[in-house]
């Protein structure tokens, strides 16, 4: 029964986005007016069958059907509920259900938005590129990676394994995937819209209003989605850091900085009418890097820890990426001329040219995580051997980027547009260059030492003051106004990005980290923190056994890192116990491969001592305030043919 | 406010600059003594591939495989007879090279270093011949007559003149 329903969901879905995409182009080439104000009815049509096949997956996950394939790899009945839930994208097969889910809503929400402009060719050029790619994806969901294909017959009274135990260990697992898939799919809306101008030969400005909530929205919700993977991968995984620069890490990375140089590069496009090409190049990589890094990641070419998911989609989604990047080039080379933008950029010290900076930054960042990412598969098919690209490598390249960033988030947003006298800079530099001084003083008063935190803590002193400048003067006119829109909330995201940029350096370069032994009832003292192993304790449930080291951290609380072991899986999961605070957080883990015994006269305990890692939350916290409020209209918009900012140049009389 | 303009005069930006300078060679050049065993086991177990793992280091992976190097390392360190480096190219010859998550600087593996700094190189480049060129472009143009300003205020005036109706 949820098979057949489910099918029918995304036979649906896929008959109504091909049809809807066909039959809307017909419309528009053919000027068929009437039939271009039904194109929206078709995103209506593929909302309702990808909602269907969710519910009936979701019915056979909860009701344990089966007669599915996927339920039998996935599905259990000692499962809790909202583990069950989330066990939908923890192989392949639902991921893309997932993706499919998402698209949809997506789709079915830019139609709604631009109902009253569907005969807009504009509009229905992007609802033809939106039904394109939910056709894409569609497919795939209903052949080669069906979520509903039947299964094996199993024997009366047999139960699943449920999802991999490290999805069933932490409630984050509800909230990342969804979050970065609404990020990654997000992106379709401004993709779908920059295709439509170049078809269209709109090329100008217009698009791009047009989409900008939905690129920032996209944005917003990618970062969070990566945050809090690396959240889960601090509660979770037991090695106490948030980034390992894995490759399925990577994937969610390379949007995220294309996306980013686009947000950034896109204001240049609206006040001054340039950098066309370049603002359609960043949103096509964006989206194509999506796929690929899918590719990458699900086809098994390149190995990673995330690889839950793997399966047998690598041809499609290859030939997908390939044909996204040839018509997008194609419709680009066709439209060049159309592109080249009127205007020029005055001077490197100028607000435009620290976004064009900015944008060479982070286009090298993206260069160097996909070269690293990819690397290995290159030296496999040169040299035939096999290599590994790990944290080191990454970690060495991006910290210099990252340091060139923080300085151009504190020098940017006091430039002019046009360009800036060194009287200016001087002036507006003042107190944020004082308060990188403060932050590097207070550094080293606490003990801070090696060149490249120091560097950063300033930095990130020095953006902080700017941007901070840039809010007090804007609600010093507007009050609370002033943290609303584009730039000010912007600011907002800056420092939400700053306070994590300094949590990184802090925790990346300050912890500490000893292997105890400790006997039971002693008290060892460690970092400046006592530890005291009170006992074991044990949970016996249908589902996992659950073994804890009780540990008294400074004579005041029990922190119990633990070890799950998954009965269905007889998979073991060491569980840290982690006691946070504004400076300092105490992780504490035991060897998941030797938990004690609960009569244990002796414990080993791996204790890391990291310093700030709360504020990484809290900076993601910070942002996505910021993105809301930068979403917001402000009070004062200004448009593209507002003057600006830089004094005038003498006139020429005559 | 004059003697707000005085604060941020030149001389404070001296000042400020000696204070960053100092504060920088304070805290880069303090001996902090050598590392702890842990962190020096850390440290290095970082830079080694987990050999039986999906993309982990020996840090982050807690298989026996990666606890057995562990092991290794921590004896190496316990021992206090050998660089990290050594330990490393200890770990090198009994895993072969491929458990070393560092590429090497030279043949094919020179590549993902040289690449990144090539990217560096043509990004500065293009960069400044797109200045050059609309340099270039601007001082061809000249400066703004008045009677460009003349037409930039009218398309104003009519601009304010359809807002106001």
């Amino acid at each position: 029964m949820s098979a057949a329903l489910g099918n029918a969901g995304l036979l649906v879905t896929l008959v109504a986005s091909s049809v809807g995409a066909l039959a809307t182009a017909v419309a528009i080439i053919g000027g068929n007016r009437r039939a271009l104000r039904q194109a929206p009815i078709y995103a209506a049509i593929i909302v309702g069958g990808a909602t269907l096949a969710v519910i009936a997956m979701q019915w056979a996950l909860f009701a344990r059907d089966y007669s599915i394939d996927f339920v039998q790899r996935v599905g259990s009945s000692t499962t809790p509920t909202l583990y069950n839930v989330a066990a939908m994208w923890s192989a392949l097969e639902g991921s893309i259900l997932l993706w499919v889910i998402v698209l949809a809503l997506f789709t079915g929400g830019g139609a709604l938005r631009f109902v009253r402009r569907r005969d807009d060719e504009l509009v229905a050029w992007a609802l033809v590129v939106m039904y394109v790619v939910m056709t894409f994806f569609a497919l795939v969901s209903f052949g080669p990676a069906s979520p509903f294909a039947p299964g094996a017959t199993v024997p009366v009274g047999f139960d699943g394994p449920g999802p991999n135990p490290l999805l069933q260990n932490h409630v984050l697992v509800l909230f990342h995937p969804p979050l970065l898939y609404l990020g990654y799919v997000g992106f379709t809306v401004p993709f779908a819209f920059a295709i439509a101008a170049l078809i269209t030969g709109r090329v100008g400005e217009g698009w791009l209003l047009e989409t900008r909530r939905w690129a920032l929205f996209s944005w917003g919700l990618l970062t969070i989605g990566i945050l809090l993977g690396g959240w889960w991968s601090y509660e979770v995984l037991g090695w106490s850091g948030v980034w390992a620069w894995d490759p399925v890490e990577n994937a969610s990375l390379l949007p995220w900085l294309t996306g980013t140089a686009y947000i950034h590069s896109v204001l240049v496009q609206q006040r001054r009418g340039m950098l066309r090409v370049w603002n359609l190049s960043l949103l096509v990589a964006t989206f194509a890097l999506t796929i690929l890094g899918t590719f990458l990641t699900r086809s098994g070419v390149i190995n990673s820890v995330h690889a839950f998911a793997a399966g047998e989609i690598d041809g499609y989604l290859l030939g997908f990426f390939g044909i996204v990047v040839v018509i997008s080039l194609g419709l680009i080379g066709w439209r060049g001329d159309a592109l080249r933008a009127p205007g020029r950029i005055d001077s490197p010290i100028s607000r435009e040219g620290a976004f064009l900076a900015n944008n060479v930054v982070f286009a090298l960042f993206a260069f160097i995580v996909l070269l690293g990412t990819v690397f290995p598969l290159l030296v496999e098919v040169f040299q035939d051997r096999q290599t590994v690209v790990g944290a080191p490598y990454f970690d060495r390249l991006s910290m210099p980027i990252g340091l060139i960033l923080l300085f151009l988030m504190a020098v940017a947003p006091v430039l002019p547009w046009r360009t800036a006298s060194a009287g200016t800079l001087r002036d507006r530099l003042f107190w944020p260059a004082w308060c990188g001084v403060a932050a590097l003083a207070v550094a080293v008063a606490v003990g801070a030492d090696r060149l490249a935190p120091l560097v950063a803590f300033m930095l990130g002193g020095f953006a902080g003051g700017a941007a901070g400048r840039q809010l007090v003067l804007a609600t010093r006119r507007q009050g609370l106004r002033g943290l609303v829109g584009r730039a000010n909330g912007g600011m907002l995201v800056h420092i939400g990005v700053i306070l994590i940029a300094v949590a990184l350096a802090a925790s990346n370069s300050y912890t500490h980290s000893a292997t105890l032994t400790i006997e039971r009832g002693e008290r060892v003292e460690w970092a400046g923190h006592s530890f005291e192993f009170v006992g074991v304790s044990t949970e016996v449930t249908a589902r996992a056994d659950v073994v804890m080291a009780d540990v008294l951290l400074d004579d005041s609380k029990v922190y119990a890192p633990a070890v799950t072991t998954y009965l269905q899986q007889g998979m073991t999961v060491p569980t840290p116990s982690v006691r946070s605070g504004f400076t300092s957080d105490v992780y504490l883990t035991i060897d998941g491969n030797d938990p004690p015994a609960i009569d244990a006269d002796e414990i080993v305990l791996r204790v890391f001592v990291k310093p700030m890692v709360l504020w990484l939350w809290i900076g993601g916290a910070v942002m996505a305030i910021g993105t809301v409020l930068s979403a917001l209209p402000s009070k004062r918009s200004r448009r593209p043919t507002d003057p600006t900012s830089a004094p005038m140049p003498e006139m020429q009389h005559g | 406010m004059r003697r707000l303009k005085r604060l941020r005069s030149w001389p404070s930006w001296a000042a400020m600059f000696i204070a960053v300078v100092a504060l920088l060679a304070v805290g880069s050049t303090r001996d902090t003594g050598p590392l702890n065993p842990g962190d020096r086991i850390d440290s290095i177990s970082r830079r080694v591939a987990c050999p039986v793992c999906d993309g982990e280091s020996v840090f982050e992976s807690r298989n026996p495989a990666s606890e057995a190097i562990r092991a290794e390392i921590r004896a190496s360190v316990y021992d206090g007879t050998s660089t990290d480096d050594e330990i490393l190219a200890s770990i090198a010859n009994s895993y072969g090279g491929k458990v070393l998550l560092v590429p090497s600087s030279s043949g094919f593996d020179a590549l993902i270093w040289a690449l990144p700094a090539a990217g560096l190189m043509i990004g500065l480049v293009g960069l400044w011949f797109a200045f050059r060129r609309w340099r270039a472009e601007a001082a061809a143009l000249g400066l703004p007559s008045l009677d460009d300003y003349s037409l930039v205020e009218e398309a104003r005036q009519r601009r304010r003149g359809q807002e106001h109706e």
